[in-house]
């Protein structure tokens, strides 16, 4: 393994019923850089990204985080690296998925107090700093129904750097918002990605791929069809699919 | 004893005289049984024998002292007999409406009937058998059973609201802690099983005969008490009925054919003999006349039946029905969070749990949504003291509406659960949280939102549900009302008043309900 590789996944396979939903996925996340995961619709990017925390299962392949070995077959040690690699990496969903029974800062300060066992309140100031970063202070004691989409990824952003995380995964983070609010949580992402934070995040904002991306893999139908630097894959697409993801824009 | 035999004789013929001489006023009635060729007596079934029952061999076939009685009378007067069922207590109403001609189903000569019907002179003859547990309490006398339970009180279980029921309150309620039943079978069974410390049954003496082989771990303590006279009871205004009955009644007893037919059900004492048969100008018969050979026993008071009505009735029993609804309440309150906790518990096993424990909750959530609360109510009262485990009636009462009410509570939370979106599993796990700790965290607080408009639902209903418990001695609000309707006939005044009493019961908790909902969604509303 590289040594800037943060996550490595090695011939990733998932059937489901008679389908190939992932064909052999092997791909490097490197380490302090953003790694965008483009395809159409059905190509197993969403797939690709839950398996590396678990909220997918693989048939075969092996998923490596630092020491951390994920295997696919249900046992022991695979419910073990699960738990390690959960406190590891952290996750922001298309639909946020905020606790509607807490309050904004309460959801904060949720995983590290009852995951992480920390002391209240330090991990309370240090929510007070995230909120602030993402510009969610002043909404600290709110619920989430009153909060707008932008405010409400913000702040899910915000819970999944409370567990001060190597990686956040981001799974299609803008597509349930338009675009005044897209932009507020880009720049929020672009604001992180400055500071060095690992990020795997599946999108189909091809300017945040473009401008914000160190890598891109494209998928489809279960494989990686190309992967590269995002100037090399826009100036100059390879295959067939590249073409029609990138020049469409 | 020539004597004795000359007076009787002498009794006889100067009563059947004016009997027959005497108002030969004619209402009719005689006229339109003969004409319809039909005698048509009512009675209840339920009530079993030796009364009126279905044949054990052949249940089609109805038998029974009564039945066969009210055959010998119709064949007397020169008609069939046709039997029309109706509930017990309900008789009368059946008798008032016409549906019948006469009631005979082991109702008891009292002073307020008498007002309101006509009474024939008595067919039978009845007493008070105190039963004791065979072997275990000292059965030669009354005073030794009560001195045996010192320093308590015994506890006797009588069917609610009969002559035994009456006579244990008015004689005997500083000494004996008096327990009611609904069926005659369960009082005796509970003596024999010790049931709630049950230890004596005070039962009528024809059905203490007919039960006696099926409990023979009873046994009577002392000689019978009280004494009550069964009649049949006609319309007021049908004397001329009334006045034929009597005399094919005094028919029977001279012929030998109603000795005869108490024999055949075991039911004939030496207290039929000493008969004496007075009957005053309207043909009723007039109790108080009797003497013969007088026993120191009672006459069992006819406080059974004291019609008072208006609001008179309410001022005097509200207070009883008011304490009785805090038998309701602490019911109530006791068993819904019980049945909530469980249910909780049974919901998550029912999703989360292993294979075999999944199998067992939807087992038991199906057999016991499945069966009604009174069946159930009576298998742990009744059953568990036989496994060892003896239970008293309101503990016993509590755990059958906690448990009945789990089954319901516990598909309720499984919906809950399951409504909350996948999203929030996901994304407490993506925290790292365990599967305990999500439910903990997570899903159990919004789960508990989403349920509480059908669990208040519930725990309203199980305000009502508590009446069940009547059927295992609990005197809660709705038995205590029916035992006073049915004594005082203040069926509708004092059926307000409980009425009243459950809304006041149920109500606050809906305006609970509304409040905690309004505060849940606030909560996600800010």
């Amino acid at each position: 393994m590289s040594d800037s590789a943060m996550i490595e996944l090695r011939e990733i396979r998932k059937r489901f019923g008679s389908l190939q939903v992932l064909d052999g996925v092997t791909m490097s996340i490197a380490s302090g850089q953003v790694s965008v995961l483009l395809g159409p619709s059905g190509s197993g990017k969403s797939t690709i990204l839950r398996t590396i925390n678990g909220l997918e299962s693989f048939d075969s392949g092996e998923i490596r985080l630092g020491d951390v070995v994920l295997e696919g077959n249900p046992s022991k040690s695979r419910e073990a690296a699960l738990t390690a690699i959960r406190r590891r990496v952290g996750m922001v969903f298309q639909q946020f998925h905020l606790f509607p029974h807490r309050s904004v800062l309460e959801n904060v300060i949720e995983g590290p107090i009852y995951v992480l066992g920390q002391d209240r309140a330090l991990v309370t100031s240090r929510a007070v700093e995230l909120l602030r970063r993402v510009g969610m202070l002043e909404k600290a004691d709110s619920r989430p129904a009153s909060l707008s989409g932008g405010q409400q990824q913000r702040v899910a952003i915000a819970r999944a750097l409370a567990m001060q995380p190597d990686v956040i995964l981001f799974d299609e983070p803008t597509s349930a918002l338009d675009p005044e609010m897209t932009a507020e949580v880009t720049s929020v992402m672009i604001d992180l990605a400055k500071s060095g934070q690992t990020m795997v995040v599946v999108t189909h904002d091809m300017s945040f791929a473009r401008s914000v991306a160190s890598q891109l893999f494209v998928l489809d139908r279960g494989t990686i069809v190309e992967s590269g630097k995002p100037d090399d894959l826009f100036a100059d697409p390879k295959h067939e699919t590249t073409r029609k993801l990138l020049m469409n824009r | 004893m020539q004597r004795k035999l000359f007076r009787l004789i002498f009794i006889y013929f100067v009563v059947s005289c004016s009997i027959s001489i005497g108002w030969a006023q004619s209402d009719g009635s005689l006229e339109r049984v003969r004409q319809r060729g039909k005698l048509v007596w009512g009675a209840d079934e339920e009530g079993g024998g030796p009364y009126v029952y279905p044949q054990t061999d052949n249940p089609s076939n109805l038998v029974g002292f009564e039945v066969d009685i009210a055959a010998q009378l119709a064949k007397k007067l020169g008609v069939q007999s046709q039997f029309t069922q109706g509930q017990w207590d309900k008789l009368p109403d059946l008798l008032n409406r016409g549906d019948i001609d006469i009631v005979l189903n082991g109702y008891e000569w009292t002073e307020n009937r008498k007002q309101r019907f006509g009474l024939s002179i008595p067919y039978y003859i009845y007493e008070l058998q105190l039963l004791g547990k065979r072997g275990s309490t000292p059965n030669e006398s009354w005073d030794a059973f009560l001195r045996s339970a010192q320093p308590q009180k015994p506890r006797v279980g009588v069917l609610g609201g009969s002559a035994a029921d009456d006579f244990l309150r008015t004689r005997y309620a500083q000494q004996i802690d008096i327990v009611q039943f609904e069926g005659a079978s369960e009082a005796m069974r509970a003596v024999e099983l010790g049931i709630d410390g049950v230890n004596g049954n005070l039962q009528d003496l024809p059905v203490w005969t007919f039960y006696q082989s099926g409990f023979p771990g009873l046994e009577p303590v002392g000689p019978p008490v009280g004494r009550g006279y069964y009649i049949i009871m006609t319309r007021k205004e049908d004397a001329e009925l009334l006045r034929a009955l009597n005399q094919a009644i005094l028919e029977m007893l001279h012929d030998g054919s109603m000795r005869s037919i108490l024999e055949k059900y075991g039911l004939w004492n030496t207290t039929q003999a000493q008969r004496g048969l007075e009957v005053d100008s309207s043909g009723s018969f007039a109790n108080g006349l009797f003497n013969a050979a007088e026993t120191t026993n009672p006459v069992l008071a006819s406080n059974s039946f004291e019609a008072l009505r208006g609001w008179a009735v309410v001022r005097q029993r509200a207070g009883l029905l008011v304490q009785a609804a805090g038998v309701t309440v602490l019911l109530a309150v006791i068993a819904m969070p019980l049945a909530i906790l469980a249910g909780m518990l049974l919901s998550i096993g029912r999703l989360f749990g292993w294979r075999w424990l999944q199998f067992l909750i939807r087992t038991y959530i199906e057999v016991i949504r499945g069966t009604p609360l009174v069946l159930q109510l009576y298998v742990i009262f009744f059953l568990l003291p036989e496994l060892g485990l003896s239970i008293h009636a309101f503990w016993a009462g509590v755990l059958g509406l906690a448990m009945n009410y789990s089954a319901y509570e516990a598909e309720i939370y499984r919906a809950g659960i399951q409504a909350i979106p996948k999203g929030q599993w996901e994304a407490a796990t993506a925290l790292g949280m365990s599967p305990f700790l999500a439910l903990q965290r997570v899903i159990m607080p919004q789960a508990t939102r989403i349920v509480i408009p059908p669990v208040t639902n519930d725990f309203i209903a199980l305000f009502k549900d508590t009446a069940v418990c009547s059927v295992i001695t609990v005197v809660e609000l709705s038995k205590e009302y029916s035992i006073h309707a049915r004594s005082t006939g203040a069926i509708v005044e004092l059926g307000i008043v409980t009425a009243v009493l459950y809304l006041l019961m149920s109500y606050p908790l809906s305006r609970l309900a509304g409040y905690l909902e309004r505060h849940m969604s606030r909560e996600t509303q800010s």
